[in-house]
């Protein structure tokens, strides 16, 4: 008997992205936050950019992703009910309507955390 | 449709041999009598005396509380001694949290997860069991100090440098590292066994889109226990090594800086209050539909939730540091994450309330707790997001505001849940049904008496009262409001003494249950109940979400053996193991039986940690020894080998393997979650040399020479060689080249001890001391670390090596070989890291200036 890969197969793998690129941006905004306020460098305004353009690149990511978990689920809006038989292809579009609310979920979280970038000149 | 084999016809009924499966089942799963009860491991039991005494350690900490609310009734009050104080609200902090709140999710895991997944128990029994007796000892010990007036008494986050410093806090502080340290490990057990059981065990059919949504949420609880505990393990060894050996970790004059055990405490922190809460919004969600009768409303809606919860908790432990003087910007970004991770937090709220509405609920005492749960959880969860702002953080910071809050999420969101799950899996534990109406005085006394103490007290915070104060005088004007909160305690308390002696009264007073009282959709209520320790009498293949709703008599196929694994032929326990994704069967995992050896191995490392809090080395290094030698007596007889037959028909036409090896196995899975657990704790150590990088001019620090480039490099090169020693040694054992891998196997010791030498080389001959400066006892606290998994990865590579010349392995059951292989690609990964920041990070970068 053969069974499915669990990463590619399985897509487990856009499940698990959009809370990893949301860790990555979180931790990556506090580093660089933490770093360049340690060097007393009091002017806020280029760690600022870079977090936006990581911030960018995060949120793309994730649309990216949302896309693929869009077509696995087969629409954006549709009445769960269908993915709870015992097939195949309604265990990937489970996992795929899993995945795409944890885009928004995400999306939303990586908004709110550039969101002080936008606000604080200085440390 | 299940993607299974074509399934035969099921047996006609037939008396006889109904009997004699139930025969031979009870012959494997019979529990031992008499004393040698306790050495029984099977899930049912040891998940009843799990449960049992983490109760046991809930009551404890409920007297300490009562005792600190006794002695804040009234100002200027002298009921306790200053100093007994402040172990009492250490240890009732300390208990609540470490013996009760997270071991309690473990307990009522291991008693109806197996259950609910239609296994016989979980892939481990004897890690169950073990686990268990880590949590009794090591829970004893450190309640047991306050009778000798030497309990902990820093707090129950320990902060150093009130911590690190011996002269201020005594043997308590050494007591709760290491008999706490000691505790995590049965913890991370469990979450390995949890992991592995959700992952492997469910049965055939049970694709990931039909599992119950409790199997999600221990599934993410228990990954979460697997990033959250490490970095409080690292932490535990930096301060106890500052202890023990005067390491230089948190001292601000030698370099260190106390706010790094801040931020490892809080790592785990922050997610253990997830890991706690999760779990028991988890048994409220399954309850629910059976007390609603009706389907859960949006179900993959919690499920994103409970992962999305999972992973945001991880970003919001600075929240707890918001007054150490951090960055108002770095503040910010973890007040965003605060506000963030209430949205998931609601979705799941609003799910549970939905399920109630459009169901037909009719009054029940669970339902009573969950409601009285949700209503609770909301109050706190609206503090939470109060205290998330950081301005007015700085304001409720460490009064009595913040243990109001906390107490509303932790009583709302984990103690309710508890005792709704308490009333409603009751019958399927002992048989026998709760009183309802002692139910609902229970739950009124203790929903009075929780609001009456813990309403007040956000008044009492912004009055200014700090927590934790033994006293205050009459003219802060705190004594009314104290004295309501010290009443709504007592009340309180005798709700809990209410549910309590319900519980406890002799069997014969309470009504008798039913199979499934509850009329439940989920498998636990298919068990074959007291009397029966084998519990499901044959494994069906399941095909919907809600199998007892959905899957027309199914009740009777299970019960009259009418699906797999109906008998246990030959005395063996036995469970089907299936695949991640959609649950097909890959082949029977034989589970050992009673066993003291796990009672020994527990008791000798509890022995290690006991002895190590009074400094006595010899006596601890021998017990370590026991350990090992009864953990490696444990796997010998316990665990691999090659089966006497291949194969094991399951009935109905369904043939599988009893032996599996790599990534298919069990064990194999075991090892990747537990290195994954071990590395983040590696990662925690890392952050420790990152962190002093930043908050230091210059790191390495002048004076301080980095480790050597060159022999740093022979190591890299010495540990390469052995990991690559045990990659040939698995590959020509499965080509048939038993000597090959033999005599690779023989030569990983050298090359290991050769690598271990030139690192300890590394740091010795630049003459960097762990006591002189923080960066030189990072850099050896990260060589002790590789050195001593070093040590075990050569105590595996010897173990392969008996195995094979044993004939216990070989070329095609080398599961052994394959695990161990695993765990040196993590330790590979460990060592060049170390040796990269060690070594190579100090000549790019001489520090910040």
């Amino acid at each position: 008997m053969t069974y499915p890969r669990i990463i590619d197969d399985g897509s487990v793998w856009i499940v698990i992205m959009p809370p990893v690129i949301w860790a990555g941006h979180f931790l990556a905004a506090y580093w660089i936050a933490a770093v360049w306020c340690a060097r007393g460098m009091g002017v806020l305004a280029p760690a600022a950019w870079a977090i936006l353009a990581l911030t960018l690149i995060a949120l793309a990511a994730i649309g990216w992703i949302a896309r693929i978990a869009t077509v696995r689920y087969e629409g954006l809006l549709r009445h769960e009910a269908s993915i709870a038989d015992d097939r195949e292809r309604s265990r990937e579009r489970f996992l795929g309507h899993v995945a795409l609310l944890l885009c928004a979920l995400n999306a939303v979280a990586v908004i709110f955390t550039a969101a002080p970038s936008l606000v604080f000149g200085q440390c | 449709m299940t993607g299974l084999p074509d399934i035969g016809p099921a047996p006609p009924d037939d008396a006889a041999r109904d009997r004699a499966e139930r025969d031979d089942l009870l012959a494997a799963w019979e529990t031992p009598s008499g004393f040698r009860r306790l050495s029984a491991v099977n899930n049912s039991l040891i998940g009843r005396w799990y449960l049992g005494t983490a109760f046991g350690f809930f009551l404890f900490a409920g007297v300490l509380a009562l005792m600190i609310r006794t002695q804040l009734a009234v100002p200027d009050n002298s009921f306790l001694s200053m100093e007994l104080y402040n172990q009492v609200f250490t240890l009732h902090g300390t208990a609540m949290m470490f013996l009760f709140a997270i071991p309690i999710f473990e307990a009522v895991a291991i008693l109806i997860l197996p259950e609910m997944l239609g296994a016989r128990d979980l892939p481990f029994p004897r890690l169950s069991a073990f686990g268990f007796w880590c949590f009794v000892i090591g829970g004893t010990f450190v309640c047991g100090s306050i009778f000798f007036g030497a309990a902990p008494n820093g707090g129950w986050f320990m902060y150093a440098p009130l911590s690190s410093d011996t002269d201020q806090t005594g043997i308590g502080t050494d007591i709760w590292l290491l008999g706490l340290s000691f505790i995590e490990v049965a913890s991370i057990a469990a979450a390995i066994e949890l992991i592995v059981g959700v992952l492997k065990c469910r049965p055939p059919g049970m694709r990931i889109n039909l599992m119950p949504l409790y199997c999600w949420y221990v599934l993410v609880v228990a990954g979460m226990i697997l990033f959250a505990f490490p970095p409080l393990i690292a932490g535990d060894l930096l301060l106890e090594m500052e202890r023990a050996f005067d390491w230089a970790f948190f001292d601000a004059d030698r370099g260190g800086d106390p706010l790094l055990w801040q931020h490892l405490f809080w790592i785990f922190g922050h997610p253990e209050v997830y890991i706690i809460f999760l779990p028991s919004i988890a048994l409220i969600a399954t309850m629910l539909p059976a007390l609603a009768r009706t389907r859960i409303v949006g179900h993959s809606w919690i499920v994103l939730s409970a992962i999305g919860v999972a992973f945001l908790s991880f970003g919001l432990w600075v929240h707890h540091m918001f007054t150490t003087g951090l960055p108002n910007i770095s503040l910010g970004f973890f007040s965003a994450a605060s506000e963030a991770v209430a949205i998931p937090t609601g979705i799941q709220i609003f799910c549970l309330l939905a399920t109630v509405l459009v169901g037909r609920a009719t009054a029940s005492v669970p339902l009573l707790f969950a409601g009285g749960a949700l209503a609770i959880f909301v109050f706190g969860g609206l503090t939470g997001v109060m205290v998330a702002v950081v301005p007015f953080d700085f304001q409720a910071h460490d009064s009595h505001f913040v243990v109001a809050h906390l107490h509303y999420t932790l009583i709302g969101g984990m103690l309710f849940p508890i005792f709704a799950a308490v009333y409603y899996w009751h019958p399927f534990v002992t048989g026998r049904m709760l009183s309802p109406r002692l139910g609902r005085w229970a739950f009124w006394l203790i929903f009075a008496g929780f609001n009456i103490t813990f309403l007040p007290m956000h008044w009492t915070g912004v009055l200014g009262m700090p927590r934790r104060v033994w006293t205050y005088a009459e003219e802060m004007g705190w004594g009314a409001l104290n004295m309501t909160s010290t009443i709504g305690a007592y009340i309180l308390a005798t709700g809990v003494a209410i549910m309590v002696f319900d519980v406890v009264r002799p069997r014969r007073f309470k009504a008798p249950a039913g199979v499934d009282p509850w009329k439940a959709p989920t498998l636990e209520w298919l068990r074959e109940g007291p009397g029966h320790p084998w519990g499901i009498r044959s494994v069906p293949v399941i095909t919907t979400r809600y199998p007892l709703w959905q899957q027309p008599g199914l009740f009777e196929e299970v019960t009259r053996g009418k699906w797999f694994l109906a008998d246990a032929s030959g005395g063996h326990r036995e469970m089907i193991v299936t695949d991640i994704l959609d649950a097909r069967p890959m082949f029977v995992q034989r589970v050992p039986g009673p066993g003291w050896v796990t009672i020994l191995s527990a008791a000798f490392l509890g022995a290690v940690f006991i002895l190590a809090t009074w400094h006595l080395w010899t006596a601890a290094v021998l017990c370590g020894g026991g350990f090992l030698a009864t953990v490696l007596w444990w796997l010998w007889t316990g665990t691999g080998g090659v089966p006497p037959t291949p194969e094991r028909d399951c009935g109905r036409g369904l043939i599988l393997p009893l032996y599996a090896s790599g990534n298919g196995s069990v064990g194999w899975w075991a090892m990747f979650i537990t290195m994954i657990g071990d590395t983040t704790a590696f990662a925690g150590l890392v952050f420790a040399y990152a962190f002093f990088w930043t908050v230091h001019p210059a790191f390495p620090p002048p004076g301080s020479e980095p480790p050597g480039l060159p022999t740093a490099a022979l190591a890299a090169l010495s540990l390469s060689v052995a990991w690559l020693l045990m990659t040939v040694a698995q590959g020509a054992n499965r080509a048939g080249r038993g000597s090959l891998s033999r005599w690779a196997l023989a030569i990983v010791p050298l090359a290991a001890a050769a690598g271990v030498a030139s690192l300890v080389l590394a740091a010795g001959a630049v003459g960097l001391d762990p006591t002189r400066h923080a960066y030189d006892a990072t850099v050896w606290v990260l060589i002790l670390w590789i050195g001593v998994h070093v040590a075990v990865g050569v105590i595996m590579d010897l173990y392969c090596l008996a195995r094979l010349m044993a004939g216990r392995m070989d070329a095609s059951h080398d599961a052994e070989l394959r695990n161990s292989v695993l765990y040196w690609n993590f330790l590979l990964v460990q060592a060049l890291v170390t040796i990269a920041v060690i070594g190579l990070f100090p000549l790019v970068s001489g520090g910040i200036r």
